[in-house]
């Protein structure tokens, strides 16, 4: 267990979106350039997460300059050689994990505690886990990742102040409308947004009606939530009838043109009318927004409105940090009771195999009885036992704090444990890395 | 004396309230314009205090003259406005309504006690006119502010400034459809006030008097306020339109108002 942990990739902070997008991978491409990674000898164990937001490999290695180099090869040859050094960025051992926690949390998106990050790192895991990349320290690593995230989910308002863009899209209807009970709201089209979307508006007593490309995925939004499906050549009539829509379609055009809306609102006799488009590419022209009594907000302008209580999110935030620092700290407790376990185990097993073999030779030499024997053996062991009792109790106490490591590795060159049992020992504790709980100290 | 005083003391008061409406809305519920209610309230009570005391000088209903008729319509604008809210949350339309009950009240100190009606005019139907004109005025004036506010909010909706006053200010919606139906209320008394009116200046002209200023803008406010409610229901003007009639339609009822301030001076002279 010499292999440290790193990470090396690029995110919205340090590349322009023109650069991630040439990066991006998903889908089988994803598996396929993982195990191409993994089967570089450089690597012990390989992840990758590709976003439109960040494209990172993490990694564990006991050469980490040349596995580095490993990954800075694989990401410059998307593009050109050395074409993105300057957008890299490399983050090793403790500042990895904290890394990892951090992006699974949403603490590094580029919205704060935006939900579909830790969707993606769930699925980058899981692709790497098909792949059979991954060891005890990237899958260790990425679980307490997911545990974190969900802390950070529920312990602070950093996911809460977000709920998204659709939270705000209902607040926004109720300060437009007042009173949402009874109101007609209207969901094109029905992904995850909508989803989201309907659950607030539901909440306050508006009616749904939901039109979508797929009649079946609008038939089950409206039993889940209570709506009624429409049919899409029912759009125009559906948006007469509305008090507020809110358009997530994938489709690439606009589906709610100034055309349309014009002979809309004049069929609604100019009643005020909330649109809100939070597709990308949009669904609604922009110049809809002009037409008389049609408010029309995108997702910049709910995330520009969102900005508003930036100040309350990023309170939060800091919250979520000390939660993430106090779980990169358990982890590197785990990490050091990792190599310590078999330490301990080889240490003892190597002094008790002396008093073995040093008792095997004299006894059968003297002729004593069984009792005797038994005597000198207990003897043996507990000479062992007092010998090792303050080194032990050293390295354990080593262990929670970041100089155990060199303890440690004194001691395994000191004593030669460089052996079979410590490798035995990792094995078994790759079988079981649930079991392991950092909070548990070996003995 | 001490009436001259009351009428003193209420416009401060009302000069305050209206400061710390306007703090309201600005800064919110946590700052010193959370006393703005309790202020105004004090201002209606020193109000009513006036009118007795004027009441009391005067030997008569003190609305026989443009003057008083202005100083009751701007009580009951106020009066009216702290009912409204404790129905509805309203608080930051304080900020467009105690303006105008400070205008109207300075409008009624604006040289007291000159231009009575003249004698010849005086009828049962006179009562009758000046009470629905002062009623209409103040559903309309009630509708000005509520317009401005409308208006305000929806500035704010489309250059996507969701702050602190947007917050504060009544539901777009909500203000639209209170619009319409203070308009609904004032503009049949405007009717019947037009009417009365109408009727005083046929025997004004036995008298001597000319078709005056005040009864064209008393004709183009009807029609604004006319406009806004069957464009409304015929081609469904609503919202900014709505919002910009009413203002329109408030802004020549004044007119009338001023029109007969003036003359009543001018008699006086």
């Amino acid at each position: 267990m010499k292999g440290e942990l790193f990470v090396v990739g690029l995110s919205h902070r340090t590349a322009p979106l023109a650069i991630r997008e040439r990066l991006a991978v998903s889908g089988e491409k994803l598996a396929e350039d993982l195990s191409a990674l993994s089967k570089t000898s450089t690597m012990d164990e390989a992840l990758l997460i590709s976003t439109c937001n960040r494209v990172e490999v993490y990694a564990s290695a006991s050469d980490i300059a040349a596995a580095s180099r490993e990954v800075r090869n694989y990401l410059n040859g998307k593009i050109a050689p050395d074409a993105i050094d300057g957008h890299l960025y490399e983050r090793v051992g403790t500042d990895a994990v904290k890394h990892a926690f951090r992006v699974a949390s949403s603490l590094d998106s580029m919205i704060l505690g935006e939900p579909q990050i830790l969707g993606q790192v769930k699925t980058a895991y899981a692709t790497a886990h098909a792949a059979g990349t991954l060891g005890t320290l990237l899958s260790r690593c990425f679980h307490r990742a997911f545990a974190v995230a969900k802390r950070v989910r529920t312990e602070t308002g950093v996911a809460a102040g977000t709920v998204s863009v659709s939270s705000i899209a209902c607040e926004l209807a109720k300060k437009i409308f007042g009173d949402l009970h009874g109101r007609r709201v209207l969901l094109l089209g029905a992904g995850k947004m909508s989803e989201t979307a309907a659950r607030h508006l539901r909440k306050q007593g508006a009616q749904l009606y939901i039109v979508n490309r797929s009649p079946e995925r609008a038939e089950e939004l409206a039993r889940v939530y209570g709506g009624i499906a429409k049919r899409m050549e029912d759009l125009a009539h559906e948006l007469t009838l509305a008090d507020v829509a809110i358009t997530s379609t994938s489709s690439p055009d606009f589906v709610i043109t100034r055309e349309l809306m014009q002979s809309v609102q004049k069929a609604r006799r100019h009643r005020l009318m909330l649109l809100v488009d939070i597709a990308v590419p949009r669904d609604v022209d922009p110049r809809v927004g002009t037409i008389s009594n049609v408010i029309l907000y995108d997702i910049d302008d709910l995330e520009k409105v969102s900005g508003e209580n930036l100040a309350e999110r990023l309170r939060e935030a800091s919250v979520a940090e000390q939660i993430v620092e106090g779980e990169v700290r358990e982890f590197e407790e785990w990490r050091r009771s990792l190599v310590l376990t078999p330490t301990i185990v080889a240490l003892r097993e190597t002094f008790q195999q002396v008093v073995r073999d040093e008792l095997a030779r004299t006894t059968s030499r003297l002729s004593l009885r069984e009792e005797d024997k038994r005597a000198l053996e207990r003897m043996g062991e507990a000479i062992v036992t007092k010998l090792l009792h303050q080194p032990l109790q050293e390295l354990k106490r080593g262990a929670e704090d970041s100089d155990g490591a060199e303890m440690i590795a004194a001691v395994r060159k000191l004593f030669d444990l460089e052996t079979s049992t410590s490798a035995q020992a990792v094995s078994n504790a790759e079988a079981a890395p649930a079991a392991a709980s950092p909070q548990k100290k070996p003995t | 004396m001490i009436v001259s005083a009351l009428f003193l003391v209420t416009a401060s008061l009302y000069a305050i309230a209206c400061v710390l409406y306007f703090i309201y809305t600005l800064r919110g519920e946590e700052s010193l314009g959370s006393r703005a209610p309790a202020a105004l309230f004090l201002a209606i009570l020193s109000h009513v205090a006036f009118l007795v005391g004027d009441y009391a000088v005067a030997g008569h209903i003190p609305t026989t003259n443009i003057q008083q008729t202005l100083a009751v319509a701007s009580l009951l604008i106020a009066i009216g406005y702290l009912v409204a809210m404790r129905k509805h949350k309203l608080a930051a339309l304080g900020a467009f309504i105690t303006p105008l009950t400070l205008l109207f009240l300075l409008g009624a100190g604006f040289g007291s006690n000159i231009a009575q009606v003249p004698a010849g005019v005086r009828s049962i139907i006179l009562p009758l006119h000046v009470g629905v004109n002062i009623l209409g005025i103040v559903a309309f004036a009630l509708a000005f502010a509520v317009s401005i506010a409308y208006l305000l909010q929806e500035r704010l909706l489309l250059t996507k400034r969701l702050g602190g006053v947007f917050q504060r200010l009544p539901p777009l919606h909500e203000l639209d459809s209170l619009g319409f139906r203070l308009v609904t209320i004032g503009f049949p008394l405007l009717t019947i006030g037009i009417v009365s009116g109408a009727f005083f200046a046929a025997r004004i002209d036995e008298a001597g008097s000319t078709f005056s200023m005040s009864h064209l803008t008393a004709y183009l406010a009807w029609i604004f306020f006319a406009a806004v409610l069957v464009l409304r229901i015929a081609a469904g003007w609503r919202g900014r339109r709505a919002a910009i009639g009413t203002m329109l339609g408030f802004f020549c009822a004044i007119l009338v108002l001023v029109g007969y301030a003036l003359r009543g001076m001018s008699g006086a002279a």
